[in-house]
């Protein structure tokens, strides 16, 4: 590698970092109705329209509340009344090769339609209910789960 | 007394329903307990396939609305299929709480230009459109070039293209702040070519609207 190529690697990274380099969030709140939250942590904030939800959220609703989620790489999840979902993985740099998405349904009702991480690697997708996973190869899924 | 007909006739007509109930999709009740179906995407009709499994075996989710019945500790249940009257009174609600779908633009460059063609640059109103139709819109604009050039020269021109595009849409009106510019530059060609080589489909940007 001489230098110019140096030079030119260098830019090429340095140009590229403005993407990834905030803590970028892994989708946002795109229907809201009734009482919905989002748990981060061990704080509980009301769910907003365009509200950014982050890998490891927990999203809740109560008895009257609906929730539809949007993610970076056009994965769709929405949750019924009385429901609690958690965003337990998500990475999407199709660059890097790094993609993966798994959804923790915990309680309620839960519907999925599955964005590109699905259609780039099958594997890297996985819905989880308390006593099975879900190998998702595409498109859509709906759940009930019991509480535990 | 005199009522116990009555009352007995109304027990035999309620016993009747839940034996109609009993055949009918229940939620699952036990703790932990969950039901899970396969369905056509709401836009295409697609059917995927989804594999249920745990330590005690599986279940293949192959057809519209094929389903199965999961707790820890046992093998998921073997796959049942369900009628769209089922799925639409089980999941009716919460499949109408699903964002609405992606769309995907593809728009054209002139040769070494951020300068979109004729035929592109028509597309923009309907952009726009696709955009205000959401009430959180999100796009994604990201550049790409043909090989012709250098790489971190097209990284750049990606880049122009893109923000031309991002130009055009918030002079249009919309938001800076729902719209994320991006380049690939020369390394997501839509026609796989050689280094060097001018491609007139390899120069646009794709836009996302979610």
């Amino acid at each position: 590698m001489n230098l110019r190529h140096l030079v030119a690697a260098v830019a090429l990274v340095s140009l590229a970092v403005p993407a990834f380099a905030e803590p970028s969030a892994a989708g946002r709140v795109k229907v809201v109705s009734g009482s919905a939250f989002i748990i981060r942590g061990s704080e509980v904030m009301a769910a907003e329209l365009g509200q950014p939800v982050f890998e490891s959220d927990r999203v809740r609703t109560g008895s009257d509340g609906r929730l539809g989620i949007t993610l970076k790489d056009d994965t769709r999840f929405s949750l019924g009344p009385g429901s609690e979902v958690e965003l337990s993985r998500f990475a999407y740099v199709p660059a890097q090769g790094r993609v993966a998405l798994a959804l923790n349904v915990i309680r309620g009702m839960a519907a999925y339609v599955s964005g590109r991480i699905a259609k780039l690697s099958p594997d890297a997708v996985k819905l989880e209910t308390p006593g099975a996973i879900v190998g998702v190869r595409g498109t859509t899924l709906a759940l009930s789960v019991s509480p535990r | 007394m005199r009522r116990r007909p009555i009352v007995l006739t109304a027990m035999f007509a309620v016993s009747l329903l839940a034996g109609c109930g009993a055949r009918k999709v229940k939620q699952p009740e036990l703790p932990g307990q969950a039901l899970v179906v396969l369905l056509p995407d709401p836009e295409t009709g697609a059917v995927g396939r989804a594999v249920v499994s745990n330590a005690a075996g599986k279940a293949d989710l192959v057809a519209a609305r094929d389903s199965t019945v999961t707790i820890a500790r046992r093998a998921p249940e073997p796959v049942k299929t369900l009628t769209a009257a089922e799925v639409k009174d089980l999941f009716g609600d919460v499949l109408a709480a699903l964002p609405p779908p992606q769309r995907h633009f593809t728009l054209f460059f002139r040769f070494d230009s951020e300068e979109l063609t004729e035929e592109s640059r028509s597309l923009a109103p309907e952009i726009v459109r696709a955009v205000r139709e959401r009430r959180v819109p999100d796009v994604l604009i990201v550049g790409h070039t043909d090989t012709a050039g250098p790489k971190v020269t097209n990284f750049d021109l990606g880049l122009r293209r893109a923000n031309s595009v991002s130009a055009l849409l918030r002079q249009a009106g919309l938001d800076a702040a729902a719209i994320d510019v991006v380049s690939h530059g020369e390394t997501e060609l839509l026609v796989p070519t050689a280094d060097g080589i001018i491609e007139a489909r390899n120069r646009r940007v794709e836009i996302t609207v979610r």
